[in-house]
């Protein structure tokens, strides 16, 4: 696989992901090992046989890969500190995190989440144990909780403002250490 | 080649080719000027920030530097994101970088393969960042601009300015520039101070050097002390952080092995952190009990775990100061007749049924009271075993009380503070999933957990909002106490009569009844414990409860029916213990006639002869009613468990198997018809766990070795019961969630801690020990080991303070004393939670308020939008004789106005586009729908809108 992983992944393209994603070199080569062992069909891209569990994705190349993994790089503390306020927030950061999670629930990509949508991520995270009514009565309690601007959807910023009162600590649940 | 891939597209390779064409361009005529012009600027540039006064821009700078040393990479494609300055970037690069053919070539390659995948996200999220979009659309407007016709060199060199100003307050352009170099070879995390050019490594250690004096004339800074602190730290960071990576040799090693070890350093805390998860005995069984069966089931398994800790304590304390002891250091078995087996027993002493009963070996063995020894000390460490037997007994019960009371006031504590559950649907729905399992098994538990999770909370909304007739509930509930009341007297009283009657028939001597009548207690006691619960339960269900509180009704019934057991147990014991003290005093009278024998005979025989050596087990000896009481609570630990293990067997293991592989050939559904599968019933177990704590530490200062069996049994049930509850049960129909602190449990406890104490209190004050078996035999009282070992062991003005201390004239004066703080204690703890209500209140009345007001803004902002569309139709009307093409114009400014709600802006992208194309005039009528936020972002188009008018 070592050879194969040098000769498709060119040095540029290293560079390239290095920058958006912020991933070292040794970590992104290690990390393209394993999405070439995932890749049964040898494309470079990983397709919904390798991905059965993620509806959403059809196809994923190397770069999608990287980028999706990016968001769950832990936030480091001293960038934090002397962030640039100019400059654009790495993949990793909160917000980025948190857009992240709004659109495993936004399905539709409308930039707010529906009842519909909810319903069918919690059939997903519920299964068939609770009765559809009782679904349906949580979707509603959900949205008429978040919901602040009584429009009868949840839009990005009354996602953020959900998850900032919570006790959740959405940054360390959305960080995989061995990624840092 | 998935590069390719990416990269193609006509438009980027028209533009590449353009633009590299201009690059040889200008590489031929400016090569070597341009860069000697670079240099210069930039010299000129650091000499005008090192001029500035303020220690603050220069720093500013010069972290940046360092920090890109660090994480150039992430800095870069920040900064190259950033599309305000991204157009200054361009333009400069594509000049300054001319030098470099190919590298340029190969950099705004990059770019643009970045800004193609950044119009793919955009797409995606069109609506999430419209601002952002916006943006790239007019930058890409712009971008074609500039490739069709490169711009005049004034320009550029405004530019130039702007970016000048610019880099003074952030020093990100700066360090995109020369980040190319250093990229190829920055592979590592580690720093590689070599990659910096020379005249940065001058700048750092100037700036190093700065900070150094910095700190040392801070002291004399006319600066708040604040401030002063935070200079300080700050400084002192930035020196520690950078003088390792100037060093030359040694100092950058020194440098790069810090680095490394905080890397280390920070992995090895997180692993601590999961060794210590890993680390709490039976957490995964646990978790998984209550992702599937809910908090409720899982909170008597916290619970079993935390009596097994307790447990554990318990046995160190009596296996290490008591047990060990006396086994290794005290008199070996046979020397004496209390550490022998009688002759008449021998023969069966050993036989398997005899040391089940615990007697035999079993019986003269450290595991009960009548084997040890009353000397003084043992052993060449001069042990004081009876004292250590005593200290250990009371102390064991000193440190349940301190434990269970303890653990009691913080839950008490944890339960006040109490969240506020607003948002409670929207957090289990939107972060209940953990993105990080990778495990198959674990996502199903996650799944299992989130359902109950989910049906909690249904159930507790459901309950929260129930308002049934209020007086048809009350009278119900009155109703059920009552009914519940008569139950426990009715088999009170039928307890005392049926142990009123045993204890006549056991006066009359027991060969001369029935098996009936000589097991009547028992009977009575076991049938009593297998159906008042079940009444109960059906009593309960007239109550219509919560749950949780129903629970705590169930636990609180049985508890008092279980007390009666309790009773009966007790009496039981009493009698027994009159009845062997009653058959001492006879052996005693015997034992000092058959001594007096032996010695006359021996006298008789021959006076100079030594005494006759009898073998101690020839040697007669009390009843030792201490070893008795041992052994009857052994026993019934015994029973009990067997019992339980038994009942756990048969009751749900068998009932599965039946109801699961029957159901194929039966009549009716098993499944879901009658029998079914049990469900796991929490009040009962748990009040086994509680009435059998109480047995051991009733029970523990006869048979020392109680704990130890004790720890036995948990740890075998943690075992067993987890298994039986994931193999055998179903959930619950309604799982409910469990208070979070399991003071009800520890209530209950400390009842029974408190009931199971006074019977061995009594038995150790009141009752004089046997004569000839046990640490205290030969004493009047059991605690007249403390005395004796003050008087001996103490000099003599310590025994002195003592019994003035004792004295009832400071006693009771101290009682008093505690009696009052006791009082005050209570009083404030309570006006404090008034405090704590009243804040919680005024807290959530905030939060509605807040809740309220944003609604109420988000409302306005719509009405606002109405009306400022209404305006600008009559604006429209009314130009609309005059002006012709304004229409959409003015229509974008008013929707770009007001903020949030409809995806107006996202919608009206389009128009905005084209609008430029068709505006000249704006400049006339431009206040009409003028906006602040949008005066920026019109001044480009201002000029561009001639130029491609002029196309």
């Amino acid at each position: 696989m070592g050879s194969r992983a040098s000769r498709l992944l060119r040095e540029e393209e290293i560079e390239e992901i290095k920058k958006e994603t912020g991933f070292s070199h040794r970590k992104i080569t290690r990390l393209y090992r394993r999405f070439t062992s995932l890749d049964k069909g040898e494309n470079g891209t990983l397709s919904r046989e390798d991905f059965q569990r993620i509806p959403e994705l059809d196809q994923v190349n190397f770069r999608g890969f990287m980028r999706t993994l990016a968001h769950f790089r832990p936030i480091d503390q001293d960038n934090e500190k002397n962030k640039n306020p100019s400059a654009t927030e790495p993949l990793n950061s909160r917000t980025n995190k948190l857009l992240f999670a709004f659109r495993l629930y936004d399905l539709d990509r409308d930039g707010k989440i529906s009842r519909d949508e909810l319903l069918q991520v919690l059939r997903m995270i519920v299964g068939v144990n609770v009765s559809d009514e009782e679904l349906g009565s949580i979707a509603d309690r959900t949205i008429q909780e978040a919901d602040t601007n009584g429009d009868g959807y949840i839009s990005f910023n009354e996602f953020i403002m959900v998850l900032e009162k919570g006790n959740v600590d959405v940054e360390q649940m959305m960080s995989i250490w061995f990624l840092h | 080649m998935p590069r390719d891939s990416l990269i193609t597209s006509e438009n980027d390779s028209e533009q590449d080719a353009d633009l590299s064409l201009q690059e040889e361009h200008e590489s031929k005529t400016h090569r070597t000027k341009r860069r000697d012009g670079d240099r210069q600027k930039k010299k000129r540039r650091n000499e005008r920030r090192k001029g500035g006064t303020r220690a603050g821009e220069g720093e500013e700078d010069l972290q940046a530097i360092s920090e890109k040393r660090e994480r150039s990479k992430r800095k870069r494609a920040k900064s190259k994101q950033e599309t305000s300055r991204r157009e200054n970037n361009e333009e400069e690069e594509a000049q300054l970088t001319g030098g470099k053919g190919t590298k340029a070539r190969k950099d705004i390659r990059n770019e643009k393969t970045r800004r193609m995948e950044k119009e793919e996200v955009r797409e995606v999220d069109e609506n999430v960042d419209k601002g952002k979009k916006k943006q790239g659309s007019t930058k890409k407007g712009e971008k074609k601009e500039d490739g069709g016709k490169q711009l005049v060199k004034e320009k550029a060199r405004d530019i130039k300015k702007k970016k000048h100003k610019k880099a003074e307050t952030s020093s990100e352009p700066e360090t995109s520039e020369e980040d190319d170099d250093e990229e190829e070879d920055n592979d590592k995390d580690v720093v590689r101070p070599e990659c910096l050019s020379p005249e940065e490594l001058e700048k750092l250690k100037e700036a190093v050097d700065e900070r150094k004096k910095l700190i040392q004339s801070l002291r004399g800074k006319p600066w708040p002390m604040k401030k002063k602190l935070v200079t300080l730290r700050e400084s002192q960071e930035f020196v520690e952080k950078y003088e390792g990576a100037l060093g030359k040799g040694k100092g950058r090693k020194l440098y790069a092995y810090k680095v490394l070890m905080t890397k280390k350093w920070m992995k090895f805390q997180r692993d601590f952190e999961n060794f210590k998860t890993a680390c709490i005995p039976w957490e995964m069984k646990i978790k998984e009990i209550e992702s599937h069966f809910g908090s409720s089931v899982a909170s008597y398994f916290i619970f079993l775990r935390w009596m097994y800790g307790i447990n554990m304590i318990l046995f160190g304390l009596t296996f290490g100061l008591v047990m060990v002891p006396e086994a290794l250091m005290g008199r070996p078995y046979g020397s004496m007749p209390r550490k022998t087996v009688p002759r008449a027993e021998e023969a069966s002493a050993m036989d398997f049924a005899v040391l089940w009963d615990f007697g035999g070996y079993a019986q003269y063995s450290v595991l009960f009271y009548g084997y040890y020894n009353n000397q003084r000390t043992v052993g060449w460490l001069k042990f004081r075993m009876p004292l250590s037997y005593f200290l250990v007994g009371v102390g064991t019960v000193a440190y349940s009380y301190m434990v269970v009371i303890r653990t009691m006031a913080r839950n008490a504590n944890e339960s006040g503070v109490g969240d506020d559950n607003s948002f409670n649907f929207s957090w289990k729905m939107f972060t209940s999933w953990d993105y990080l399992i990778g495990n198959a098994e674990t996502a199903d538990n996650k799944f299992a957990s989130i359902t109950t999770s989910f049906k909690e909370a249904i159930l507790e909304e459901q309950e929260s909002h129930k308002d049934d007739n209020i007086h048809l509930t009350r009278f119900l509930r009155v109703l059920a106490n009552f009914l519940v009341l008569c139950c426990l007297a009715g088999s009170g009283y039928l307890i005392y009569f049926v142990v009123r009657r045993s204890q006549k028939f056991a006066l009359d001597g027991l060969e001369n009844h029935t098996w009936w009548e000589r097991n009547e207690v028992n009977m009575v006691m076991s049938l009593l414990g297998m159906f008042c619960p079940m009444l109960f339960d059906v009593i309960s269900t007239l109550e219509n409860y919560h749950p949780r509180v129903a629970l705590q009704w169930q636990l609180g019934r049985i508890f008092a029916l279980f007390l009666g057991n309790l009773y009966t147990f007790i009496i039981a014991l009493m009698d027994e213990i009159n009845l062997k003290r009653k058959e001492e005093k006879v052996v005693k009278f015997n034992i000092t006639m058959w001594e007096a024998s032996l010695y006359n005979g021996t006298v008789l025989e021959n006076s100079t002869a030594p005494p006759v050596t009898i073998h101690p087990a020839d040697v007669p000896r009390g009843p030792c009613w201490e070893t008795m009481v041992g052994q009857e609570f052994v026993r019934l630990i015994i029973s009990d468990t067997m019992t339980t293990y038994i009942t756990l067997l048969i009751g749900d293991f068998l009932r599965a198997v039946l109801v699961r592989f029957l159901n194929y050939c039966w009549c009716w559904d098993l499944e879901a018809g009658f029998p079914s599968y049990s469900e796991f019933d929490v009040s009962g177990n748990v009040l086994g766990l509680i009435f059998n704590q109480g047995m051991i530490w009733m029970g523990s200062f006869y048979a020392p070795c109680l704990p130890a069996l004790n720890v036995i049994r948990l740890h075998v049930s943690m075992y067993l019961q987890c298994w039986a509850v994931m193999c055998c049960n179903v959930p619950q129909e309604r799982v409910f969630k469990a208070s979070g602190s399991n003071n009800f449990y520890m209530a209950m406890l400390l009842v029974i801690l408190f009931l199971s104490t006074l019977p061995a209190i009594y038995t150790i004050v009141s009752i004089p020990p046997s004569f000839d078996c046990g640490p205290f035999s030969g004493k009047n009282r059991m605690f007249d080991v403390i005395h004796e070992t003050l008087e001996s062991d103490f000099p003599p003005w310590f025994s002195k303070v003592f019994s003035y201390a004792s004295n009832p004239g400071l006693v009771l004066p101290f009682i008093l004393l505690m009696v009052l703080a006791i009082y005050y204690l209570q009083s404030t703890s309570k006006s404090y939670r008034e405090a704590n209500v009243e804040l919680k209140k005024k807290l959530q009345m905030q939060n509605e308020e807040n809740k309220r007001k944003n609604k109420r803004a988000a409302l306005k902002a719509q009405m606002d939008l109405e009306e400022a569309r209404k305006t600008a139709q009559e604006q429209q009307r009314n130009n609309n004789a005059s002006v012709q093409d304004q229409e959409d114009d003015t229509d974008i400014h008013v929707s770009g106005q007001n903020p949030p709600p409809v995806g107006g802006r996202g919608s009206q992208m389009p128009s905005s586009r084209d609008s430029g194309s068709r505006t000249h005039d704006r400049g006339n009528h431009g206040p009409s729908g003028y906006l602040p936020g949008f005066a920026r972002q019109t001044e480009p188009r201002m000029y561009r809108v001639p130029s491609l008018q002029r196309h």
